[in-house]
């Protein structure tokens, strides 16, 4: 449980700045690398939580596939990768700075009524739902027609993003 | 273990997959024939209502994967306006996307891969399923508003209105996460129980998370500032498919995870669906008066009517009956007719005039006289005068405010009441400029309304006509539709 | 361990990604915002999940996975096309028309 603990705070902390980084770092490219930490720390914390599979599907697709296409994104816009923050930023920062602490106050505080002090139950149960197998099962017992209509969908998008890309 | 799937329930959805593929196939095997791959959306849209009636006449309901995915007349009634209306955008598109310069197979690719969404969609019962549904609807159309990929104004519809969804559907997510943490499952009807007891405070916030996310994607007041841009930029035919089919299927999602989900907690749904409701109507109403182009003042206008469907959901609570969830349908049903019709309309006259604003309307009654009784005729009944069946969809909704009968219904009721005067007289505008104004100099090169066009044309103005005379055929549609529950 | 540990870092992340879509106007950057948004909803999914003992929330996670990766894709290939014609990846140079 202590070692869970400190493995949480140490990830949260890292996710928290890199967060912070991807919203407010002068570098585009920057940005992509501090989403990489997010979503790396984010499949840690799934690890944590006995989801062994979602953990490792985040690290294949956010991070293998979705991070590659941001880095495609950037080099294709030549979006700047100097220090020149104006240009990246619009002249909202601070009404954005309010907005956003105004929701985390928020949330906080109805989390704090809503959950406070609830434990979560690590037992032989948790670890064994996590398993692909139980996973599997599940998917293809009650959401198999959102699995397949998700398969339309990525086709559809892929359609869709040739059509826009493609030079003409 | 194997589940049940009863493929007969699942037809409507297997038959647009195929078409789907099909039209990819041949649109990639036989290119020389670019007739085809329209044709076959088209007949694959009406193949997909064969099972959607037979399953209506068998009259059972089906529920499969723990009660997931549910067919019954409401998904049914729903199945069939979408179909149908996929029907009349396929009519509308085919002279516009033939004769621009643009991509042809794909475009129906993604049409119909976003009408499977809606098929989906209703008869989807847990948050999974609307979410896939959902997203199935949206991120074709993201695509489609940027047809045009040479135009600037096309390429900002399409950004705004994707920037907007995504940025929706990650706001509804997060309420959706918090749903499903309280309640323990994602299927409506394990939230329904949960939300009888007494939730805490967080969960009336997922709840308003949730319905914000809708909101935008049915673009209420204030969640609509991304709809005219989008509206004017995209191809017509495009705004056509997104002002009726994707507005309705956002709204059948929020009726269905209000109805089947949320009901019990109507203190949290209900003020929010109030205010969202009459800021539609007044905000989209009073823009709609100072527009000078007809597309933008048909987006403001159908902010304006999705107020009103708003309205009977408001007081949804409070209504003992189903007249209040028929009210609904009925409503969207007559509003998918004009609506259609009236850019279809727009369409057929722009390819004489090469232009949608206001001001080469002047004068249409004298050189194109059919098409501005035409469009009289859908601008009457958007404003609501009967025998036009816009009378009888301001009709249902007047009459659940009055099953209703609280004092919100009722101011809520006024409020509606006074858009539908302010309505009156932009529709009224454009058919005054129609018959009295002397036309401007026509633009060379006209391009006749093709044989597709007309048919869509006579299609909506016969529903509009006819449900306007014999409302009960809609009445009775909706009575079957709510009939269980 | 406390399920409000996990909920609350979610809370953050959401509402940093709040910020950064206000507040960034490259579209690339926008995007990665929307990202940290929905990162947050698969934290909350998981966290309830293992709370819960109910595995359809790591499903849901899965399936706004795969739905992401599709928007991203979509989403991309309209900000390249843009750029294209305006030379630009900001979002308020597309501002042409008015409300």
């Amino acid at each position: 449980m202590w070692g869970q603990q400190v493995v949480f705070w140490l990830l949260a902390i890292a996710m928290g700045a890199a967060a912070i980084g991807v919203v407010r770092s002068r570098d585009v490219v920057h940005s992509v690398l501090f989403l990489v930490v997010v979503l790396a720390g984010a499949a840690a914390q799934y690890i944590l939580l006995a989801a062994e599979f979602v953990a490792w599907v985040q690290v294949l697709i956010y991070i293998g596939a979705v991070v590659v296409l941001f880095l495609f994104g950037v080099m294709l816009t030549r979006s700047p990768m100097g220090h020149d923050s104006n240009r990246l930023d619009n002249d909202q920062r601070w009404a954005a700075g309010v907005v956003a602490l105004l929701i985390f106050g928020v949330l906080t505080a109805l989390l704090v009524d809503a959950f406070g002090g609830q434990q979560i139950n690590f037992g032989p149960e948790l670890v064994a739902q996590g398993s692909p197998q139980a996973i599997g099962s599940d998917l293809f017992r009650t959401f198999i027609v959102p699995f397949e209509v998700v398969s339309m969908l990525l086709l559809a998008a892929l359609v869709g993003a040739v059509v826009m890309a493609r030079k003409d | 273990m194997n589940p049940v799937i009863d493929y007969h329930a699942l037809a409507p959805e297997i038959v647009l997959s195929v078409t789907i593929i099909l039209c990819l196939l041949v649109d990639l095997f036989i290119p020389d024939r670019p007739r085809l791959v329209p044709q076959l959306a088209s007949l694959g849209v009406l193949a997909a209502i064969i099972p959607v009636l037979t399953l209506a006449v068998s009259g059972t309901d089906v529920s499969m994967f723990g009660g997931a995915f549910v067919v019954d007349n409401y998904a049914l009634a729903f199945d069939g306006l979408f179909l149908v209306v996929a029907y009349i955008t396929l009519l509308v598109s085919f002279d516009e996307i033939a004769d621009g310069d643009y991509y042809g197979g794909e475009y129906y690719v993604l049409l119909l891969t976003s009408v499977l969404g809606m098929v989906m969609m209703a008869s989807s019962r847990d948050l999974v399923s609307i979410f896939i549904a959902l997203e199935t609807i949206s991120i074709p159309t993201f695509v489609l508003a940027g047809w045009r990929k040479h135009d600037t104004k096309s390429n900002e519809a399409a950004i705004k209105y994707f920037l907007i969804g995504v940025l929706s559907s990650a706001v509804m997510l997060y309420g959706m996460s918090l749903i499903f943490g309280f309640a323990n499952g994602t299927k409506l009807s394990v939230i329904s129980e949960y939300s009888a007891g007494s939730p805490p405070a967080l969960f009336a916030v997922a709840i308003f998370l949730t319905i914000v996310g809708f909101a935008f994607k049915v673009s209420a007041v204030p969640f609509h500032f991304w709809a005219p841009d989008t509206y004017e930029g995209a191809p017509l035919p495009v705004t056509a498919f997104l002002s009726v089919a994707s507005k309705a299927a956002g709204f059948v999602a929020l009726l269905t995870i209000i109805r089947f989900g949320f009901f019990n907690s109507s203190d949290s749904w209900q003020p929010l669906i109030w205010v969202l409701a009459a800021a539609s109507m007044t905000f989209g109403n009073l823009a709609a008066l100072r527009q000078t182009n007809i597309v933008r003042m048909l987006a403001y206008s159908s902010i304006a009517q999705g107020g009103f469907i708003l309205v009977p959901l408001a007081v949804a609570g409070d209504v003992s009956g189903p007249s209040a969830w028929e009210a609904v349908l009925v409503y969207l049903m007559i509003y998918a007719a004009m609506n259609l019709g009236a850019f279809a309309v727009v369409m057929a006259v722009s390819r004489r005039t090469h232009s949608t604003e206001i001001s080469s309307f002047a004068g249409l009654g004298r050189v194109d006289s059919v098409n501005a009784v035409m469009l009289s005729l859908f601008m009457f009944s958007l404003a609501g005068i009967p025998p036009l069946a816009g009378w009888f969809a301001k009709f249902v909704i007047f009459r659940a405010v009055f099953d209703a009968g609280t004092t919100a219904a009722v101011v809520l009721g006024v409020i509606a009441a006074l858009n539908a005067v302010v309505a009156f007289f932009y529709y009224s505008n454009v058919v005054r400029r129609m018959w009295f104004d002397e036309a401007p100099e026509v633009v060379s090169s006209p391009r006749p309304a093709s044989v597709a066009l007309t048919l869509a044309i006579g299609i909506t103005v016969v529903v509009v006509v006819v449900v306007g005379v014999y409302p009960e055929v809609f009445a009775r549609l909706g009575q079957l539709a709510f009939a269980s529950g | 361990m406390e399920l409000n540990q996990f909920l609350i870092l979610s809370a953050f992340i959401f509402a940093v990604g709040v910020y950064g879509v206000l507040a960034r106007r490259n579209g690339v950057l926008v995007l990665m915002s929307v990202e940290l948004m929905l990162n947050a909803v698969n934290l909350n999914l998981i966290a309830f999940s293992a709370f819960n003992q109910n595995i359809n929330g790591q499903i849901f996670a899965l399936f706004i996975i795969a739905v992401a990766a599709a928007e991203v894709g979509v989403g991309l290939a309209i900000i390249l096309l843009i750029y294209r014609n305006l030379r630009s990846p900001d979002l308020d140079q597309v501002e042409q028309l008015k409300g």
